[in-house]
Parts: C-alpha cells; sequence; structure tokens
C-alpha cells in the first residue's frame, strides 16, 4: 500500500493562487463570496469549507522609517496550507457516524452523503482545517484529490502550481527530497529554513509537510498540534476522581444527618 | 515560442464544430469567402484570389495542422518538399514561406516541433520552438568574446568550436553557425557575409548592439532621463529640459496636467496588475473563483503615508489627480515605502487598475485618474508614472453594505 502525501516548499511559492483556483474548479467547491479583507493580498483568509487550499501571505515589514533608498529588502513570504492529514486524526477519531474515514492512500476522507452535521470534526481538528458548509451544515475539506488519485493522477493544486512549491508523492521519497532541498537552501546561505514534520507530537506525522522559514506558527502550522483524544485519560481520570468525591461528600452529609 | 496546445474534448452539440482556434478561422475564412465569391466587385479580388483548401478530418472537419504548418514553416514549390529551415529558402520563386521566423518549425514530415514536450539542458530545447530556429537567447554570440571564448564560465551559452570549425555550446548559435571569429568581410561583401566574426547583433547593418541610435528612435540618439510629464522633482540630469521634448501632451480642458512639482498633488502615482486579474477584469471579474480572490479595487499606502494622512487600514480614501477622482479602500502596507529624492521624501501610491462598473466584482475606473499623452515612439500614455492626491473619505453609498470584510 502506498501512502502518498503533499510537500509544500513555502520556499518556492509565489503567491499566485492557483492551486486556490484549481482545488475549486477540480472539486467543484463554491467561491467564498466577494468580501475584501485588508489583509495583505489575502481575501479568502483561512482554510474553510469552501476553500480547501488556501496560500497564506506573510509580510515581513522592514523596520519603520527606513525608506525606499534603504538596501533593506521587504520580503514578502507565501505558504500554501492544505488538510494535514494526520496519523491520529482528530476528527476520523471525534466523528461519531462513521463518515470520516482513513483511504487506502493514506488520507483522511470526509464522506459528504455520512456527515450529519455534527460538527465534533471542526473542534477536534489541531489545525482548523474542517470546517462546516453554512448552507446544509455537513462538514467539508480536502479530499487529497480521492478521485484523482484513484485515475493515478495527482491532486489538482499539485498539478496546477507553476513553480513545483506543491509537490505530491510517496511520502517517504518526499521527506528525503525536503532534507535535500533544505541542504540547498543552506548551502546558499539560508539558514532559517527547515522541515514542518510533526512526527514527534500525538498526531504521529501528516501527510502534508512543509518547508518554511522562520516560526512555523506564521504559517497556520502549531509547533505542538495535540489530537484530542491524548486528554482523554486525564479527563475521564479528572471525572472519576470528581465523581469519587462527590459521592463521599453526599454519603458523609448522610452520615452526618443520622446522628 | 510557438507551441501547439492539445486539442480540447469536441463539443458535442450541434452547431459548436469550431470549437478549435484553427478551425475556427478555417471555417470562417470559407464563410467569407463564400460571400464574396457572389460579389465581383474589386474589393473582394483579395479574398477572391485567396487559396484556402486545407484538407480536413473528422466530422467536425477540422483542417489538418500540418497542412497549415507546412505554409508556414516553408515548402519548395516543385515537389512540395518541407524546407529545413530559413537558410533553404530561396529568393527565386522556388520555394515558399509563410513566415521566415518560423521556417525549421516542420523540417521534416513527423517533426511538428511546435508539440514537442521534451526539455533537454538548461534552457529547455525540445518543449515547443522558439524562432528563429529554436535558438533560446537571441544574440548569443555576445556571451563570447570576440575570440569566440566565453565571457564567463557560468553564463556561457555559446563559443567558437576550432577543432570542428564551428560555433556549439548550450544554445542554438545566433550566428551563422561555421563563420570563424577571426573572419573578416571582402570589401564588397553584402548582407550576413559583411558582418565580420565577433559582431553578435545580426539584425543590425553593422552588427553592433547600439546606444548610439541613428534612426528609428524619435527621441535619439542618445538615451536620457526625462521626467514624467507630471513629476514631484525636477529633472536633476538635465535642469533645463524636464520633460521629453518629443512627447505629446495632448493638452486641453478635459486633460489638464498638474506642474511638476505641485503642492495640490505631492504623491506619486503608479498603476499596475494583480495576478489574479486580467487587464481591465473584463473577463476574470466576471469568474467567481477569480473575483473572490481579489474582489474590490484598492490602492496601498506605506504606513508613513497613511499616518499622515490620519487614513486607518481598509478605510475609504479619494485618490485625485488633475483630471478626475476615484474612491477606493485603502491597504497599509509595509511593502510600500517612502523614497527619498536629493532629500526630499516622496511618498508614493500603488493602485491595480483591474475594475470597471460592470461583472461581479465592480470599482471605480482607474484609468479615469490618467492623463491622455503619447510617448514619441510607442505613442503610449504614462501610465505607470503619475501625480496624485490622498484624502480620507467616507464610504460610497453602493460599498456601505459590503464594508468590513470577512468576520
Amino acid at each position: 500500500m502506498s501512502t502518498t502525501a503533499f510537500l509544500t516548499d513555502s520556499t518556492l511559492c509565489i503567491g499566485c493562487k492557483a492551486c486556490e483556483v484549481a482545488c475549486k474548479e477540480w472539486n467543484q467547491i463554491p467561491d467564498d463570496g466577494l468580501m475584501w479583507s485588508g489583509k495583505s493580498y489575502d481575501n479568502t483568509v483561512a482554510l474553510g469549507a469552501s476553500t480547501w487550499r488556501h496560500v497564506k501571505f506573510v509580510e515581513n515589514t522592514p523596520i519603520p522609517g527606513l525608506g525606499g533608498n534603504s538596501p533593506q529588502s521587504a520580503a514578502w513570504s507565501f505558504s500554501s496550507d492544505v488538510c494535514k492529514h494526520c496519523e491520529e486524526a482528530g476528527c476520523l477519531e471525534a466523528c461519531p457516524t462513521g463518515a470520516i474515514v482513513r483511504t487506502e492512500f493514506g488520507g483522511v476522507f470526509i464522506q459528504p452523503d455520512v456527515c450529519n452535521g455534527c460538527a465534533y470534526c471542526v473542534v477536534a481538528c489541531p489545525f482548523g482545517v474542517v470546517d462546516r458548509n453554512e448552507r446544509d451544515g455537513r462538514a467539508f475539506k480536502c479530499t487529497f484529490c480521492y478521485d484523482r488519485q484513484h485515475a493515478a493522477l495527482e491532486p489538482a493544486c499539485a498539478k496546477a502550481c507553476p513553480t513545483k512549491s506543491i509537490q505530491f508523492g510517496e511520502l517517504e521519497s518526499l521527506r528525503r527530497a525536503a532534507h535535500q532541498r533544505l541542504n540547498e537552501l543552506e548551502a546558499r546561505g539560508v539558514q532559517d529554513a527547515h522541515l514542518y514534520d510533526p512526527r514527534e507530537s500525538s498526531v504521529k506525522g501528516t501527510h502534508s509537510i512543509f518547508i518554511v522559514r522562520g516560526d512555523p506558527a506564521v504559517y497556520n502550522l502549531p509547533s505542538a498540534p495535540d489530537v484530542p483524544t491524548v486528554h482523554l485519560r486525564r479527563g475521564w481520570t479528572a471525572a472519576a476522581v470528581a465523581a469519587g468525591m462527590l459521592l463521599t461528600g453526599t454519603a458523609l452529609a448522610f452520615l452526618g444527618g443520622q446522628r | 515560442m510557438l507551441y501547439q496546445h492539445a486539442a480540447p474534448a469536441s463539443v458535442p452539440r450541434e452547431g459548436r464544430r469550431a470549437s478549435r482556434r484553427c478551425g475556427f478561422i478555417y471555417h470562417l475564412g470559407h464563410r467569407l469567402k463564400a460571400k464574396s465569391a457572389l460579389d465581383k466587385r474589386p474589393r473582394n479580388e483579395g479574398l477572391n484570389a485567396l487559396t484556402w483548401n486545407y484538407p480536413t478530418t473528422g466530422e467536425n472537419e477540422e483542417p489538418q495542422i500540418e497542412a497549415v504548418l507546412t505554409e508556414i514553416n516553408g515548402y519548395t514549390t516543385s515537389d512540395g518538399q518541407l524546407v529545413e529551415n530559413y537558410k533553404k529558402l530561396k529568393a527565386d520563386g522556388s520555394t515558399a514561406c509563410g513566415c521566415w521566423i518560423y521556417s525549421g518549425v516542420f523540417p521534416r514530415e513527423h517533426e511538428n516541433r511546435a508539440r514537442k514536450r521534451e526539455p533537454q539542458g538548461l534552457y529547455g530545447h525540445g518543449w515547443g520552438f522558439a524562432w528563429p530556429s529554436d535558438r533560446r537567447i537571441l544574440y548569443n554570440r555576445a556571451s563570447a568574446r570576440p575570440d569566440g571564448t566565453p565571457w564567463s564560465e557560468k553564463k556561457k551559452l555559446v563559443w567558437w568550436d576550432e577543432s570542428r570549425g564551428e560555433w556549439t555550446g548550450l544554445d542554438t548559435p545566433d550566428f551563422t553557425v561555421t563563420k570563424r571569429p577571426d573572419y573578416q568581410p571582402p570589401q564588397d561583401a553584402k548582407g550576413d557575409e559583411a558582418l565580420a566574426g565577433d559582431k553578435p547583433f545580426i539584425m543590425h547593418p553593422d552588427g553592433f548592439g547600439w546606444i548610439w541610435v541613428t534612426s528609428g528612435l524619435k527621441d535619439g540618439p542618445l538615451p536620457a532621463h526625462y521626467e514624467p510629464l507630471e513629476s514631484p522633482v525636477r529633472n536633476l540630469l538635465y535642469p533645463r529640459q524636464q520633460t521629453d521634448p518629443a512627447a505629446s501632451r495632448k493638452e486641453r480642458p478635459d486633460n489638464p496636467y498638474a506642474a511638476s512639482p505641485d503642492a495640490r498633488f505631492p504623491f506619486v502615482l503608479s498603476t499596475y496588475r494583480l495576478t489574479e486579474h486580467h487587464t481591465a477584469g473584463g473577463m476574470s471579474r466576471q469568474l467567481p473563483k477569480l473575483a473572490e480572490l481579489q474582489p474590490e479595487l484598492f490602492c496601498e499606502l506605506s504606513p508613513e503615508l497613511a499616518a499622515s494622512r490620519r487614513v486607518a487600514n481598509g478605510d475609504w480614501v479619494k485618490i485625485s489627480t488633475p483630471r478626475s477622482a476615484i474612491v477606493v479602500r485603502a491597504l497599509v502596507t509595509g511593502r510600500m515605502r517612502p523614497i527619498s529624492l536629493n532629500g526630499k521624501v516622496v511618498h508614493q501610491v500603488g493602485l491595480p487598475y483591474h475594475w470597471g462598473y460592470r461583472g461581479k466584482s465592480k470599482g471605480d475606473v482607474v484609468n479615469d485618474l490618467l492623463a491622455i499623452s503619447e510617448e514619441p515612439n510607442v505613442r503610449i500614455m504614462e501610465t505607470k508614472a503619475l501625480v496624485c492626491n490622498v484624502d480620507p473619505c467616507s464610504p460610497p453609498a453602493k460599498a456601505l453594505h459590503s464594508a468590513g470584510g470577512k468576520p
């Protein structure tokens, strides 16, 4: 069984948003509405029920007061965000209807005909990816182009990306490609680039890995994503202790009353 | 680049047979010829004499692209053989060619180079066909010293191979392949033979690249610095000549100009494009999946300029020039920076120009701000450098419902 993945290399992203448009065209998702955000050139703002690829625009503003004659350049960084397709997926574990399944390609897929719109997955996603459709309340997110992968095609976003910022392939070979790219970048003097691949966290790795510069949190990539079920034991223990204490207190109150 | 796109899936509906561009032109040509055949007036003689007989295939009667390409590439008139490249074309009528720079795109049967998709090497030879002769960088002889060795090992393109007696390299030489670097033309030589082996600019009669241009340019012969017709500063290089003397200002009461400088219009204005829209947006603003990415007209202001005019990100501002005024949203960004010109701080205002009054996404017409002028050579108006003023203002009534953006 092959486990496929995305490698999104933000150092190659030019912010053209072709991935967003290709995703919407292939998956026939509607537009989000015409709303100007005032946040750089980003008007889709976040991943959502009708935005499954989202290009983040990060303006690394130069020191104020330095004019255009200053040699200091104002770097504008872009990165295309997508569902992480976690190994331990919070959404999948939270889904009470079985609508969310693990596919043979390793991705996490929401079956729209089974989803009942309870939104447990929305709060269970450590990356804030899953979102409910405002019209009928069902949850939607990146399908990992399950239909295209079935036909041995790469996902629409990777196909459309003109700079190979979005690469699609076998997870392990993409990890190798990422490390090779990082060595290349370091040789060129780029010291702050690194691979975002949260294998050490409770999500146990993802099928979307990213090369980013600087703090990954800037790109909506939390440093320690947690699948909510890791808190279950502590939660139930606390509940049991509380229940025990209440029971003891109640018992004591009755015992005291008998005197 | 000559690049033949793969044919799209055929359209099943009746009456849409001209779904492909080549087919469209072919069938349009037939309709026009059918009309002109009924009208023998002299003005139709050209169309009536035109040969328009490409073989067609399929139920949609698509013309055979190879037949069209044969005419473009060139062929021998006696037996219809394809010519290999433009050097095989003759001036005596024994060959015919639609366009000499494209000659070589179809050098022999079954070798349509416009369909090639096998890029190789640094310059992608094998992907389409770059005219002429698949040269990827024009005048690439200039990448080598007069003696034929590369100026730079890192940037080398072509060089002289003494052992083979020809030019070779990473690109197709844009030079007569067998012409030695030390070739000197004889006294009575003509055409390419009159150019010495160290003269790379083969389309110029003397083979040199030109800074001193004696013909063609209306404001030559030397490059000069002129300020735009409207500028916040005086011309430091030529204090007595502020602007291009050959430019046409087309000044009229409805096409007035600001002075240079002008206290009423202290800022530089430049218009430009966004990735998401195409020119004035007539097509792209109709497509919801493009319009949502850039849904509204905005101007870009530096934090310094915004603070001085008491404008916050997302506020409405009025941008005015001597011609007109428009109302737009302000995008305050550190990417825009004031520049210091001869000790004077000059602020810049950036405006994408993709909006108009129709379509899914509407906005004021940025081109209304421009002056109608003509640069002397290409006769295009100054859209990238003019002056303006910026003032905060209240939102236009029609925009009130959408103000505020996304929650």
